[in-house]
């Protein structure tokens, strides 16, 4: 048998491992869904992808204006009160290891948004008469997104509390470093 | 008689020479396009159309987008260190952190399948 003939026969049958295994993996996702649930599926599907559609408008202005107090937050008072500090000769370790820690979940944030986006956007194209199941699986994807959104958010909260603990720790080391001048 | 025939040597030429302006506009379409492709990518890979309410989809929203930030003061980044300025930026951070701890943004679960009338409990 030439080599070329035996290589051929080779990729084809990597080929038709492949296509069986992605095909199982099909059948398991369509295992899970009764006939009862894929109807139901198929006979509300169009009013959900109204409510999908009007929750990516909705969450894309959210995150525009959410997005921007977030970020504002940092630009505009975070940063500028640990230069003030810094420049004035007071240590703000503290200050600056916070509002960089906020940096990065805003980062994250971010990012998380753009997946979420992208897999919302995906739910909404899926023709769901015709492909009743893969849009089920859509929307499930794209609400653990959202989830991890929201949980992104949470965190980005947590940090506004922890810088304005470590505010009023600059605060009480300030007070502390004026009543040792004044002894 | 017969009069002596002029041939004219007749300059062929290269095709790129002959089809000057043709090649022109093709190459001028192909970087046209490469480039738009290359924006394309970036708009959507960089986090930029996920901003933009300007795309069809977003109308009934867009006008509701926070265009002036006024209200959102900027602290001084100059200046002296003092319990007055202290005070002072606890209390603009206090005012803001209020502000946006006050939506809870993604919250909820709308897309819950129940809520999206797509899910009934599997059959015992």
């Amino acid at each position: 048998m030439k080599k070329s003939t035996r290589l051929l026969i080779v990729c084809l049958m990597f080929a038709t491992v492949l296509s069986g295994i992605s095909l199982m993996g099909v059948a398991a996702q369509s295992a899970t869904m009764t006939d009862q649930q894929i109807e139901l599926i198929r006979s509300n599907c169009v009013s959900a992808k109204n409510t999908l559609n009007q929750l990516h408008a909705s969450d894309a202005l959210l995150r525009v204006n959410r997005g921007q107090i977030y970020e504002s937050m940092s630009t505009k008072l975070m940063d500028r009160f640990n230069n003030r500090a810094s420049t004035n000769g007071f240590g703000n370790t503290d200050l600056v290891a916070v509002t960089k820690s906020y940096g990065l979940m805003l980062d994250t944030f971010r990012l998380e948004y753009i997946g979420y986006e992208k897999q919302l956007a995906l739910a909404i194209s899926i023709d769901c008469p015709n492909q009743p199941v893969e849009f089920y699986d859509a929307v499930l994807s794209a609400r653990t997104k959202r989830n991890q959104v929201n949980v992104d958010v949470v965190k980005l909260n947590q940090h506004i509390d922890q810088y304005q603990s470590a505010v009023n720790q600059f605060e009480k080391d300030y007070q502390v470093s004026v009543e040792r001048l004044k002894q | 008689m017969d009069e002596p025939k002029i041939e004219i040597a007749v300059n062929e030429g290269s095709f790129r020479s002959k089809h000057r302006f043709l090649l022109l506009i093709a190459l001028s379409i192909l970087i046209a396009s490469t480039l738009v492709l290359i924006s394309m990518a970036m708009y959507n890979g960089s986090g930029a159309a996920q901003l933009d309410l300007s795309r069809p989809g977003y109308k009934e929203v867009r006008a509701q987008a926070i265009t002036n930030d006024s209200d959102f003061k900027n602290y001084s980044s100059t200046g002296p260190i003092n319990q007055d300025t202290i005070s002072e930026f606890k209390t603009l951070f206090a005012q803001q952190a209020e502000k946006t701890k006050s939506v809870d943004a993604f919250g909820g679960d709308p897309l819950n399948p129940d809520a999206l009338g797509i899910s009934v409990p599997s059959e015992q």
